[in-house]
């Protein structure tokens, strides 16, 4: 325990050490993008997993179409890559061309460091209403300049197991409020022993997902805590009643989730469109018994989507060769063939619409029952509600998740303790509570 | 230290000091001191400098103590402390007392494959800290973990280890112990080993038994080395970090949230490295005043 909090520590005190040295971090404002530059010379760019790998293919083809220009992808791996960003963008050096920021901590990047990515909106700008709207709103500021540009959504449904239904004799499909399901999955649970979710609790359960569905974040567009908010006691309230029906498999993390689909704990899972890709990979002997539905809405007519994960990409100020940068980054994200190629071979969904627009997404899926379920996600990407993030979004997201954690874990009641989380939030950072 | 007397410099001709022998130790001695300015006491000094600043959206602006006042108003600083101080109080002791019992086992003359038992007593200090935590957590594991299986065996419901309160702290304490008993016990074996024959042969002739001379001989002999051996446990206990970042990410509900966890937290998901170098300085602090207290202690004669 000794060696590694060490580092942690000496981590720390270097990077007070290189912020101090530039003067608080970030550096110049960077500079402005051309969009119609003449691009040359070398770029490197970071990402991972299969994010590196589609990205090491799109190169190869914008090296081939760009003579003249080399473009090196790094895969730096995932569990250091924030720490090697935030250190980068504190110290104003160390940072390639391009880089990779997952959505859900987008934000973060773009209220601490507002002069550490370059605006993209003179390459991209005009071509806000052909993304995500979501996507395009968690890598903007509050002044709406685009720092991180959508790559992949993190478009939500409901993916289940069509053979619990058949067996409980139940049609989800009819399943038009999350009510309705709550019902449902209890017939479920009484026909054939299987719980209705599984999720990991101690992280938030879905608790920001599900209140993303009725367009609320953690705080307004004022900035001011909406954690207490009716909708947000709406939200665990529901949870809350699911766990008590005993329909919630309490589940450890992303190994935990994977496992608990792979052995068929649960009859649903509320998830994005990359959980496709985690079936197929993690439980291919599953094919053939689930199917897609959208969310069940709070309220009939209801908002039938919401987000999770998915990322995007987004040009250092200090990058060294920021019109190439742009370049690429263009041509990987607002290009239909290369957005749909994405999908194809690495399973990035598009946060381009135009792509969507592909015969690729009216293709059947073999692993679904030859249904065309990305036709499902593909009409739900243009209305995943928008919300507001804050500099104090991380510490939120903590707060909320041992919230969450106390009212369905520990049986508190869920207006007093998201009342208390506010005031605990509101305490650490001097913000207001929103009055409803 | 003994001071050495200066070696005579020969004054040639108009040479003047051209050549002064004790100026060579300085030269050998730069590169280390350099390092050591670099990489230590500039990123000291510089975050210590950083704690009398805020950064928000970008800009530093400087607060003076604030981020010191802030650590008293701030109750995760208390939460976190207290979870330290918590697992220290039941860890540290279990620890020690299993390290000297197999310490003591393992010092007897008629115990065969010694060294095999020592290695392997041993072993579990020498595996990273990331490794055994995620194995741990894969033990843990509430449906299907091997632990829950074997206690299913003797009819003990399944234990929810890692989201439980009180049992992510067990969890954690389970996880310290089996990695850090082995280095302990081979410091206090070597402090077994100097316990002179003499000592025991003089309690054999007195006619103490098995019990009393441990007791009354052994354990006093042992006194510097187990003042040494529960103040580095101590010092590891308050900067616990990896096994609580892979367990439980510090959960449920903060139950195993360190303050080394909180720093990380603080300064790399929400980038407040202000107030981080402030808990990081906070921690200097405690740890220095331990240390003195170990100072004290050892100084005082029975």
């Amino acid at each position: 325990m000794k060696m590694r909090s060490a580092i942690a520590l000496g981590a720390v005190l270097t990077l007070s050490l290189s912020g101090c040295a530039m003067g608080g971090g970030g550096g110049s404002a960077g500079a402005t993008l051309n969009a119609d530059a003449e691009v040359s010379g070398e770029i490197t760019v970071w990402s991972w997993d299969v994010g590196a790998t589609a990205l090491t293919r799109i190169a190869e083809s914008f090296q081939a179409e760009h003579p003249g220009t080399t473009v090196k992808v790094v895969d730096v791996g995932y569990d250091n890559a924030y720490d090697k960003i935030s250190v980068g963008l504190q110290a104003g050096t160390g940072l390639p061309d391009v880089i990779t920021i997952e959505s859900d901590a987008a934000p973060g990047y773009v209220t601490q460091f507002p002069k550490g990515l370059t605006d993209l909106t003179p390459v991209l700008g005009d071509q806000k209403a052909d993304f995500d709207p979501f996507k395009w709103s968690v890598g903007s500021n509050d002044e709406g300049a685009l720092r991180i540009a959508p790559w992949d959504s993190g478009t939500v449904a409901l993916f289940y197991r069509t053979d619990y239904a058949e067996a409980a004799g139940v049609d989800l499909s009819t399943a038009e409020t999350w009510d309705d399901l709550i019902a449902l999955g209890k017939t479920i649970k009484d026909k054939t022993g299987h719980t209705l979710l599984s999720t990991d609790l101690s992280t938030g359960g879905g608790f920001q997902m599900y209140l993303q569905q009725l367009g609320q974040g953690l705080f307004n567009a004022e900035g001011e805590i909406t954690i207490d908010s009716p909708e947000a006691v709406r939200v665990l309230t529901m949870m809350t009643e699911m766990n008590a029906a005993g329909l919630i498999k309490n589940v450890r993390g992303w190994d935990g989730r994977v496992t608990s689909a792979k052995d068929g704990d649960s009859a649903v899972t509320p998830e994005a469109v990359w959980w496709i890709g985690t079936l197929q990979g993690d439980a291919p002997e599953l094919a053939g018994s689930y199917g897609v539905l959208p969310l069940p809405a709070f309220d009939a007519g209801g908002v039938r989507t919401s987000n999770s994960g998915g990322s995007g990409l987004a040009i250092p100020t200090q990058a060294k060769n920021p019109d190439l940068a742009a370049a690429f980054v263009t041509y990987a994200l607002a290009d239909t063939d290369n957005q749909v190629s994405m999908m194809k071979e690495e399973g990035l969904f598009p946060a381009y619409l135009p792509a969507l627009q592909s015969d690729y997404f009216q293709q059947p899926v073999e692993y679904f029952g030859g249904e065309p379920v990305y036709e499902t996600f593909a009409e739900l990407t243009a209305q995943i509600p928008p919300i507001v993030y804050t500099s104090d979004s991380a510490q939120a997201t903590d707060i909320v998740a041992n919230a969450v954690t106390a009212a369905v874990l520990n049986g508190a009641d869920p207006k007093s303790v998201l009342a208390d989380a506010a005031q605990q939030l509101a305490t650490a950072t001097g913000r207001e509570i929103a009055q409803p | 230290m003994a001071s050495i007397p200066a070696p005579v410099s020969r004054r040639g001709r108009g040479a003047g000091r051209r050549w002064r022998p004790q100026r060579a130790g300085l030269w050998f001695v730069l590169p280390a001191a350099a390092l050591l300015g670099i990489f230590f006491a500039y990123p000291l000094i510089a975050s210590l400098w950083q704690s009398f600043f805020q950064t928000a959206g970008g800009e530093s602006t400087f607060v003076g103590v604030e981020q010191y006042i802030r650590l008293f108003r701030d109750p995760l600083v208390g939460k976190s402390l207290l979870n330290a101080g918590i697992i220290l109080v039941l860890q540290v002791p279990l620890m020690i007392a299993l390290a000297v019992g197999l310490a003591y086992l393992l010092n007897q003359s008629w115990l065969r494959f010694r060294s095999g038992f020592r290695l392997l007593t041993f072993l579990p200090a020498v595996t990273t800290l990331v490794a055994y935590s995620v194995v741990f957590r894969v033990l843990l594991t509430t449906d299907g973990g091997a632990v829950n299986q074997i206690i299913g065996v003797f009819g003990i419901a399944p234990v929810d280890w890692l989201n439980n309160e009180w049992w992510a702290k067990v969890a954690v304490i389970a996880a310290i112990t089996w990695r850090w008993t082995g280095y302990n016990m081979v410091i206090i074996l070597a402090g077994l080993q100097a316990v002179p024959a003499e000592l025991y042969e003089a309690a054999r002739i007195d006619g103490a038994g098995k019990w009393q001379t441990f007791w009354h001989v052994v354990l006093p002999q042992l006194r510097p080395v187990l003042i040494f051996t529960s103040v580095t446990s101590t010092i590891g206990a308050l900067q616990l970090f990896d096994e609580n970042y892979i367990l439980t990410q510090g959960g449920p509900n903060d139950a195993t949230l360190t303050p080394v966890l909180y720093l990380y937290k603080v300064g790399f998901r929400q980038f407040d490295f202000g107030y981080a170098s402030a808990i990081a300085w906070m921690l200097v602090v405690l740890t220095a005043v331990i240390a003195v207290i170990q100072f004290r202690i050892m100084r005082e004669k029975p």
